[in-house]
């Protein structure tokens, strides 16, 4: 499940961004980080659950829509954005990772076992 | 279940999957990452120069180049900072997957080789645009571009061993369905017919 923890520890830097960025004065980017920040890990901890272990793929969703923020909110992108951009495509290249990546496919682990 | 896991794919006399293969790419990647990591720093204007113990201020020139600029103008982000994502997806991608990803996983490998081999191809493109449009060197780029390059070696016996495979299921029973069906890695009589073609082949 390392792709879901990696999820959750770039949630938390989403979440500090308008901090580190000096964007905190600014609510909409606190507001907005934050709820994105916690719809990824509410995702992510989905796909611990058996019956919704799919649900990291959502995060492609997030994830494009963050990237699409970034770069279209403000030309040229200010620092804040063009961290959206950065954590928005890292989150679409981690969301795709399997929760059990290491180990063969369901399906195929009778045949190994 | 190790034996099964990490037979040798032919032509080559290795798993291409097997983590021995993997991990090297995967610590390549990331030094490559690191290099970049260190440009976009220069780029973003977090330090005054970027290192570069070969052709002095030439970094400098062609990080904060015309060219440059236009490319953050159009993507939104610094080139540095798309070779650091690049690269991280590298890392990631080559470390998912278990020793018979080629197999089990042929989605995971394609997507691998598409980062990988257009990674390649952009490097020596950004090599081309340091000495033809902008007329400088940068020490630490072309350190990164000869890495992708190896990176593209190194990645392509896996990359060939899922394509042989899905080129079997498709050539054994002319499905698209079943050959769909392989790609994302389900598991049926006809695909474990296929594998086991192509693991029973000579090695040469």
């Amino acid at each position: 499940m390392w792709g879901r923890v990696i999820e959750i520890m770039t949630a938390v830097w989403l979440a500090a961004s308008p901090f580190i960025f000096r964007a905190s004065d600014n609510s909409t980017f606190v507001w907005a980080d934050s709820l994105i920040a916690l719809l990824v890990c509410v995702l992510a901890g989905l796909s611990y659950w058996q019956p919704t272990r799919h649900a990291h793929l959502l995060i492609l969703v997030v994830g494009t829509g963050l990237a699409l923020w970034g770069r279209f909110a403000i030309s040229p992108p200010p620092p804040i954005h063009q961290n959206h951009i950065v954590v928005g495509l890292f989150l679409l290249m981690i969301a795709l990772i399997p929760n059990h990546a290491s180990l063969p496919p369901q399906t195929w682990q009778d045949d190994v076992a | 279940m190790t034996s099964e896991l990490d037979r040798n794919v032919p032509p080559y006399n290795h798993n291409p999957s097997a983590w021995s293969q993997r991990i090297p790419i995967c610590v390549l990647a990331f030094v490559a990452a690191a290099i970049s990591a260190h440009l976009s720093l220069f780029q973003w204007g977090f330090i005054e120069s970027a290192w570069d113990p070969v052709f002095g201020d030439g970094s400098n020139r062609v990080l904060k180049s015309s060219t440059a600029e236009r490319m953050f103008g159009i993507i939104g982000i610094h080139d540095a900072a798309l070779g650091v994502l690049a690269y991280l997806g590298d890392a990631i991608l080559g470390f998912a997957g278990s020793t018979r990803r080629w197999q089990y996983r042929p989605w995971l490998v394609i997507l691998f080789g598409i980062d990988v081999i257009p990674l390649g191809i952009v490097s020596v493109v950004l090599v081309f645009c340091q000495a033809v449009v902008v007329g400088e060197w940068c020490f630490l780029c072309l350190v990164s571009a000869m890495i992708s390059l190896i990176l593209v070696y190194w990645a392509w016996d896996e990359v060939r061993a899922s394509l042989s495979y899905l080129r079997l299921v498709w050539k054994q029973n002319s499905s698209v369905g079943l050959l769909w069906r392989a790609f994302w890695g389900y598991r049926s009589e006809a695909m474990e017919r296929a594998a086991e073609t192509l693991l029973s082949r000579e090695v040469r």
